[in-house]
C-alpha cells in the first residue's frame, strides 16, 4: 500500500514540475512583472508532496514493510526505532529522497524569497531548477526507487550495516546534504542570470545568503562525517584523503572562492564571469562526487552496493549540465574592461581563488588520476594522503600569509601602511613557534612553516579584533571565520606533530611500558545488548610524568543483523589531548591486539570547524538585517 | 627597517635548526601502505590478516636494513601500484605531480596578467 501512495507522490511531482515549467514559460512571455500566484501555489503543493512522499518512506521503515526491498534491504523490525527512521536515508534510494526534498525547498524558498528581483530572473531560476527536479525523480523513479516491491514479502529484514548504525547518521547526510544540493539554486539562478542578462550587481545580492548557507552546512557536514570517521572506523585519525571525502571537499572549495567572489561582484561591479562560472562549477562538482560515490567506481569506505546502471544515468545528466552551461556561458561572455588595483582588496578575492582552485584541481586531478590510470594502461595506482600532504601542505603556509593580510587592505586601491604590524605580527609568530619547538619537540622544516603562518594569521586577525573593538566597526563575520581557519590549521599542525602511536600485544593481566606510559590490561568482559554482543576490555592506562590514570574500554561487538564484527575505540577526551584505545582479537591466540594513540587538540579542532562554520551563518544574519 | 628584518631572519633560522627529519617511523610505512583486502584503508589501521601479514614483512624488511623508499618499490614490485598510497614519481605519474604546480604557476601568471593589463 505505502509503495503505490509513494510512486503515485512521485508521478504527481515529476507532473507539478512539468505544470510549474509550462505556467513560468508562459508568463514569462507575458507582459507585467508580478509572477501568478498559481505557481507560487503548485510551488508550494509539490514541496508538501516531496515531504509527504519521504514520509512515507520513513513511515514504511518505521513500520517495517518489507514489501518495499528498500525496507527489507536497510531495515530489521528488531532495531531501535531511532535506526530505523536514519536508516531511511541510510541507502542509496533513500538519500536521494533528501536530495529531492532539498531541491524542492530550496526552489521554493529562493522563489518566495526574492521578490524584489525581477520576474523572469526568478522564474527563469524556477525553470532551471525545476528541470534539475525532474532530471532526479526520473532517475529516482526508472532506476533507484525507493518504493519497488518484492514478492512474496519477507518475513524479516536484512538490517542495516552496523557501521551506520550510528547517531551521525541521523545528522551528517542531511547536512552534508543541504550544503551540495542546496548549490543547485545558485546553479539555476546563474543559468537564469546569463539567459536573462541579469544585472551584475543585483544578481550577486540575490545569491550570497544562499552560498553562505549551503557553505555553513557543507562545513558542518564535513566536520560531523571527520568526527563519525574518528570514532567509529578506529584508526583515530578524522581525514584520510579518501575519495569519497574528497568528494565533498571539491565543492567545498569551488563554495569558498565564490562567496569572496561575489563580494568583489557586489561591491564593485567586477567578476561577473568568474562568479557566474563558480556557480555552475559548484553544483557540478556536487553532482561529479555523487556520480563518483554512486557509480561504484571508487574504492572507498562509503561503499553503498553499487550499480553501474546508475553511473550511466548521473553521467548523462551530469554531460547535460555541463554541455549546457559551458554553451550558455560562452554565448554569453562578454569581456569587460575593469580596473583592478595590484594592491587592492579586489586582487586579495582573486589570491583567494587563485588558492581555492589550486587546491580544488589537486583534489580533483588526485581524486580522478587512479581511474585514467586504470583505463587507459590496466595499471591501478592509489593516490593517498603522502601525496596530498606533500603537494597541498606547503602552499598553505604562504596561503594563511595573504589571508591574514587581505582583509585589511581597501578597495579599490591601497597604501601599504601596515608592513610595521605585520613585521611584528611574523616576529611574534616566529618566537612563539620557537618555544613551542624548543620546550616540546622539535618538528620539519614544512611543519615550521605551517604553524608559523597560521599563528602569524591568528595574531593578525585577534589584532584587527581589537582594532573593531574599538572603531565598533564590526565585521564580525570575517574575523570569526579567519580566527577559527587559523586556529583549525595551528591544531591540526600541532596534533599531526605531537601524536603517539602504538601498537602492541596484550595478555589479559599483561603489562607494556613504553615513554611515560604503562597499559595493563585488566580484565575482559562479555556483555549482551538488544542489537549485539561484545566483548569489553578493560585497561588501565598510566601517564607515568603527569601521575594520571585512565580506564578505557574498547569493544569488539558481534552484530547478528547483519552478522558483522566491528572494533569500538574507547577515547577520553580533556581539552589538551585525546587517549585513543582499540583492541582486536588475534586468530588462535590469546593475544589482543591493541593500539594506543595520545591525539592531542582533538577537541579543538572540531570546536575550529563549529566556528568557521558559524563565521559563515553570522554573515547570513547580518546580510538579513540589513535587508 | 633592515635591522628588524635581519633579526626576522634569525629567528626564522633559529626555528629550523632545531627542525629534525623524523627518523624511520615505521607506522609512517604502515600508513603508506593500502590493504589490499578492505575498503580504503592503510594496513595500519587495519586488522585483518593480510595488514598483519605485510606488517611482519616491513618489519623484517627494515632489519635487512632497506630504506622507506626500498620497501615501498619492494611492495609495488609484489602487489602492484595499488598498494602503495604515494604514487611513485614515474612517466605515468608525471601529470599527477606535475599538474598542481602547473596550476600554481598559471593561475599566479593569470592573476598577474589581469591586473597589469587593466592598468594600461
Amino acid at each position: 500500500m505505502l509503495s503505490n501512495l509513494g510512486n503515485s507522490l512521485l508521478f504527481l511531482n515529476a507532473i507539478f514540475s512539468f505544470i510549474i515549467i509550462y505556467f513560468s514559460s508562459k508568463s514569462i512571455k507575458s507582459v507585467g512583472e508580478t509572477i501568478p500566484s498559481k505557481i507560487f501555489k503548485i510551488s508550494l503543493i509539490q514541496t508538501s508532496f516531496v515531504m509527504s512522499c519521504f514520509f512515507t518512506l520513513v513511515a514504511a521503515f518505521i513500520i517495517s514493510d518489507f514489501s518495499l526491498v528498500n525496507v527489507y534491504e536497510n531495515s530489521h523490525s528488531e532495531k531501535p526505532l531511532f535506526y530505523k527512521i536514519a536508516g531511511t536515508w541510510g541507502s542509496h534510494e533513500g538519500s536521494l529522497m533528501l536530495w529531492i526534498i532539498i531541491l524542492t525547498i530550496f526552489s521554493f524558498l529562493f522563489l518566495i524569497k526574492n521578490k524584489n528581483h525581477p520576474k523572469n530572473y526568478r522564474l527563469y531560476t524556477l525553470i532551471f531548477q525545476n528541470i534539475i527536479i525532474l532530471g532526479f525523480l526520473f532517475f529516482i523513479l526508472f532506476n533507484s526507487n525507493p518504493f519497488a516491491t518484492v514478492s512474496p514479502v519477507p518475513k524479516e529484514g536484512l538490517g542495516l550495516n552496523p557501521i551506520l548504525q550510528d547517531p551521525a547518521l541521523v545528522i551528517h547526510p542531511p547536512l552534508l546534504y543541504i550544503g551540495f544540493v542546496g548549490s543547485s539554486i545558485y546553479f539555476s539562478a546563474a543559468m537564469a542570470s546569463l539567459v536573462t542578462d541579469y544585472s551584475e550587481k543585483q544578481f550577486a545580492y540575490s545569491i550570497k545568503n544562499w552560498v553562505l548557507v549551503s557553505w555553513g552546512f557543507q562545513s558542518l557536514g564535513i566536520l560531523i562525517g571527520s568526527i563519525w570517521a574518528y570514532y567509529e572506523l578506529g584508526w583515530g585519525g578524522f581525514w584520510f584523503w579518501d575519495p569519497v571525502e574528497n568528494a565533498s571537499l571539491l565543492p567545498w572549495f569551488a563554495m569558498t572562492a565564490l562567496f569572496h567572489s561575489v563580494i568583489v561582484l557586489e561591491k564593485r561591479n567586477q567578476l561577473y564571469f568568474w562568479v557566474i562560472t563558480l556557480c555552475l562549477m559548484t553544483f557540478i562538482l556536487s553532482v561529479t562526487g555523487t556520480f563518483l560515490v554512486r557509480s561504484g567506481i571508487l574504492n572507498s569506505v562509503h561503499t553503498f552496493a553499487s550499480d553501474p546502471s546508475r553511473g550511466v544515468f548521473i553521467l548523462i545528466f551530469l554531460s547535460l549540465m555541463i554541455f549546457s552551461s559551458i554553451y550558455l556561458l560562452f554565448k554569453k561572455y562578454k569581456t569587460s574592461n575593469s580596473f583592478i588595483n595590484s594592491n587592492s582588496k579586489e586582487t586579495f578575492v582573486l589570491i583567494n581563488n587563485w588558492f581555492m582552485l589550486f587546491y580544488l584541481l589537486t583534489v580533483l586531478i588526485g581524486t580522478l588520476y587512479p581511474i585514467i590510470t586504470d583505463a587507459l594502461t590496466n595499471n591501478k595506482i592509489s593516490v593517498g594522503p603522502p601525496f596530498y600532504n606533500a603537494v597541498i601542505f606547503p602552499v598553505v603556509a604562504v596561503f594563511l600569509f595573504f589571508m591574514a593580510i587581505g582583509p585589511n587592505t581597501k578597495w579599490i586601491k591601497n597604501k601599504f601602511n601596515d608592513i610595521k604590524n605585520f613585521l611584528f605580527f611574523l616576529a611574534s609568530a616566529l618566537v612563539i613557534n620557537f618555544l613551542i619547538v624548543f620546550f616540546f619537540k622539535s618538528y620539519t622544516v614544512i611543519s615550521n612553516l605551517i604553524i608559523i603562518s597560521s599563528l602569524f594569521l591568528i595574531i593578525s586577525t585577534m589584532f584587527d579584533l581589537v582594532k573593531c573593538f574599538k572603531n565598533s566597526n564590526f565585521d564580525l563575520a570575517r574575523i570569526t571565520s579567519h580566527l577559527s581557519f587559523g586556529f583549525l590549521v595551528l591544531f591540526i599542525g600541532l596534533n599531526h606533530n605531537f601524536s603517539i602511536e602504538k601498537d602492541f600485544n596484550l595478555k589479559v593481566g599483561e603489562t607494556i611500558s613504553f615513554d611515560n606510559y604503562e597499559i595493563k590490561l585488566k580484565r575482559l568482559s562479555l556483555k549482551d545488548f538488544s542489537n549485539y554482543k561484545a566483548v569489553i576490555g578493560n585497561l588501565e592506562v598510566k601517564n607515568m610524568k603527569l601521575g594520571e590514570v585512565n580506564i578505557l574500554s574498547p569493544e569488539i561487538r558481534i552484530y547478528d543483523n547483519p552478522s558483522t564484527l566491528t572494533y569500538e575505540a574507547a577515547i577520553k577526551t580533556n581539552l589538551i589531548k585525546d587517549y585513543y584505545l582499540t583492541m582486536s582479537n588475534i586468530d588462535r591466540s590469546e593475544f589482543y591486539n591493541i593500539k594506543f594513540q595520545k591525539k592531542p587538540m582533538m577537541i579543538w579542532i572540531w570546536i575550529s570547524v563549529i566556528m568557521l562554520s558559524l563565521g559563515g551563518f553570522l554573515r547570513v544574519f547580518k546580510n538579513a538585517n540589513n535587508n | 627597517m633592515k635591522i628588524r628584518i635581519i633579526f626576522l631572519i634569525i629567528i626564522f633560522v633559529f626555528n629550523n635548526l632545531l627542525a629534525s627529519e623524523k627518523s624511520l617511523d615505521i607506522n609512517q610505512i604502515y600508513k603508506n601502505l593500502r590493504c589490499l583486502v578492505c575498503q580504503g584503508q592503510s594496513i595500519s589501521d587495519s586488522n585483518s590478516d593480510f595488514a598483519q601479514t605485510i606488517k611482519l614483512v616491513v618489519k623484517d624488511l627494515i632489519k635487512e636494513g632497506k630504506s622507506e623508499n626500498e620497501i615501498y618499490s619492494f611492495m609495488a614490485d609484489k602487489y602492484g601500484d595499488w598498494i602503495v598510497y604515494k604514487p611513485q614519481f614515474s612517466k605515468q605519474n608525471f601529470i599527477l605531480w606535475i599538474f598542481p604546480y602547473i596550476v600554481l604557476v598559471g593561475g599566479a601568471l593569470i592573476i598577474f596578467h589581469f591586473i597589469r593589463r587593466k592598468k594600461g
